[in-house]
């Protein structure tokens, strides 16, 4: 590569980093500047006086609990649709099903349909189903959202696992499920990664959904629980910014520990299949 | 008793009785026979699409047959899992897990929850094998950090820390490069004598068949279409699919009608054994190509005109047209011909000329007489 070409690519990834990162880094300081000084003239980047004065009020105001709450029911939604959209992917990839090409159609035409659009008819049932403002509406909903996502993925994958393993290992002794777990699931790792990542910041980042099929304080997510420190009277900045903090934490460690596996999985499902 | 021992005393026969496989209307393998001594090293052998993995995987359970029955030993596992019928396969891609050390792969079958085996003991077996392989210094390793030779030896080794009933190997030289396969053939040939055990060869490849086998089962359409030694199937074919289908080049054969006592075609006059019926009016001849002869007489009893002469050295392989048919044979280098030169060629050993009844396509008597 030209020098030249260089350094024109270098100069457009640091504006990049700096569009994507400058937000994060100016809440991270405001987080830390006391109220009165978070407006002061000239900014300060690195403030004179730090505090974690908005931390303890996030948790004086129970945030900790909403924060709790967001990673309880993106967990259990992951799991919930990890596991059923690995059965489907598997069973799709494997056995000759009867209209397959259409349920893979209806699958993805589930992803194209706009959470929005179907919302109020939800909450409906839920509520006829006496579900809403449940611990189990929320991860139900995301679950439903993440699976066909999780089965589009896990599927592309294991098409492009070579049977051979699965006869091998169950050759070597081991049951069809068995071979399954032990050989074609360490083997999808990129690809469940994947599923469970996107299906993680989902669930961990939605707004609109949580707002309309829960209520109650303590079934509240955190995206929810900050929106109450945009109140009447003016908003209360210091603990906004901490908790867009608090809230970046889980997304950024997920990216940090996985993204080996993020690139390849993504790519795997995207191009394979 | 030592472990060689040991292991050549699980070594048990197979036996197919009849044993059929459809998909839907489409018939993969019909009458299917064999009957496979313990120890015995077997050679599946036919072209691409003829039924012979469908057989081995008939044997290893992964797929079932649609009618017949397939005894291991004494026991019927027609419909016996794979997990339970005790036998190890090396598949063409060699089916290694890609997350899992060599030592993980080797070790792998030991541990499975139906033949969990002590943890000293698979150190034991699975160091062993790697000894005998050669592959000690790169347990650590992950398949995708070896090579292709060394990955097949793996899979040679995940298959021998098992000490099964029989192994069942799919093509497993067919990724190799032609120098590792000839290496990894006769590294073959030697891990089955020290094994003793009963091994199952797929192969397309005739001279893997041939230097590996005691007993080798040509299969065409999914049927069997001889069995027998390497040696009777080269000298006595049973049929014209055989005599073509095994040699390089393969036999010749030459279409031609019974005048008196003997076989006239285009381009050549044959003698007929007397063995041969009366009946039997329209016949070919089969012929080696090493068993053609350069007849520079006037009178020899096949004529044709040379299309092409390949050196090969101390011999040449010269095509020639005789009639419709092209004969290849091959020729002493010191005979010297030219492509459009016509020439006159003789059999060099009539016990070794073999005919056939052109219309049923089978073999019509053992030898000339």
């Amino acid at each position: 590569m030209k020098t030249g070409t260089r350094i024109w690519l270098v100069l457009g990834c640091l504006l990049a980093a700096l569009v994507a990162l400058g937000p994060i880094v100016w809440a991270f300081s405001t987080s830390l500047k006391p109220t009165n000084r978070i407006f002061q003239v000239p900014p300060e980047l690195i403030p004179s006086v730090s505090t974690l004065e908005h931390y303890a009020r996030l948790i004086s105001e129970g945030v900790h609990w909403a924060f709790f709450n967001s990673g309880l029911y993106a967990v259990m939604a992951v799991a919930v649709a990890l596991t059923l959209g690995t059965l489907a992917g598997y069973a799709l990839a494997r056995y000759p099903i009867p209209g397959k090409q259409l349920v893979l159609v209806l699958f993805v035409g589930a992803m194209a349909v706009p959470g929005f659009a179907v919302l109020l008819p939800t909450q409906l049932l839920f509520v006829d189903m006496g579900l809403y403002n449940t611990y189990v509406a929320l991860p139900l909903l995301y679950a439903g959202h993440i699976l066909p996502f999780a089965v589009w993925v896990t599927r592309s994958h294991f098409s492009t696992i070579p049977r051979e393993l699965e006869q091998a290992a169950q050759i070597d002794g081991y049951s069809r499920l068995e071979a399954v777990w032990k050989v074609v699931l360490p083997g999808a790792k990129p690809a469940l990664l994947a599923a469970a990542t996107f299906g993680f910041l989902h669930s961990w980042n939605d707004y609109v959904t949580a707002t309309t099929m829960v209520d109650t304080p303590s079934l509240r997510t955190l995206p929810v629980a900050l929106i109450f420190f945009q109140g009447f009277h003016g908003r209360d900045w210091g603990a906004l910014m901490a908790g867009v903090i608090i809230a970046t934490i889980p997304p950024v460690v997920m990216f940090l520990l996985f993204r080996k596996y993020l690139i390849g999985g993504f790519a795997d499902g995207s191009v394979k299949g | 008793m030592n472990a060689e021992s040991r292991k050549a005393s699980t070594a048990q026969s197979v036996r197919f009785i009849n044993v059929g496989k459809s998909y839907g209307n489409v018939r993969a393998v019909s009458d299917v026979n064999i009957a496979i001594e313990p120890g015995q090293f077997v050679t599946l052998l036919g072209p691409s699409g003829c039924g012979k993995s469908t057989t081995l995987n008939m044997i290893a359970g992964l797929e079932m047959p649609t009618e017949g029955q397939i005894l291991i030993g004494d026991r019927d596992v027609t419909t016996v899992k794979p997990a339970d019928r005790d036998i190890a396969m090396v598949f063409q891609s060699y089916a290694l897990y890609p997350h899992l050390t060599l030592y993980e792969n080797i070790a792998f079958p030991m541990r499975a929850r139906r033949r969990r085996t002590p943890e000293p003991e698979v150190d034991n077996k699975v160091r062993n094998a790697a000894r005998m392989l050669g592959l000690e210094a790169m347990l650590s390793r992950f398949p995708r950090e070896i090579s292709g030779g060394q990955r097949q030896r793996v899979a040679l080794g995940r298959a021998m820390v098992r000490t099964p009933t029989v192994y069942l190997l799919d093509e497993p030289l067919s990724n190799l490069d032609q120098q590792l396969r000839v290496q990894m053939r006769s590294e073959l040939k030697d891990l089955h004598q020290r094994l003793g055990a009963t091994m199952l060869y797929v192969t397309h490849d005739q001279s893997e068949a041939m230097t590996l086998s005691d007993l080798i089962v040509v299969m065409s359409a999914g049927r069997i279409e001889q069995v027998g030694t390497p040696r009777q199937l080269y000298d006595r074919p049973a049929n014209l699919f055989v005599a073509r289908f095994l040699g390089e080049p393969g036999m010749n054969i030459l279409d031609g009608e019974r005048a008196a006592d003997r076989l006239v075609g285009a381009g050549f006059s044959l003698p007929l054994p007397t063995t041969i019926a009366a009946s039997e009016k329209r016949l070919s001849v089969g012929l080696r190509p090493e068993d053609i002869e350069y007849d520079p007489s006037g009178d020899a009893p096949i004529k044709g005109t040379v299309r092409t002469v390949e050196f090969l050295g101390s011999r040449s392989l010269v095509r020639i047209d005789v009639g419709d048919a092209l004969v290849s044979a091959f020729l002493p280098a010191t005979v010297e011909l030219v492509a459009g030169q016509a020439v006159g060629l003789r059999p060099a050993d009539t016990n070794k000329t073999r005919f056939f009844d052109t219309q049923l396509g089978l073999a019509v008597e053992e030898t000339v007489q």
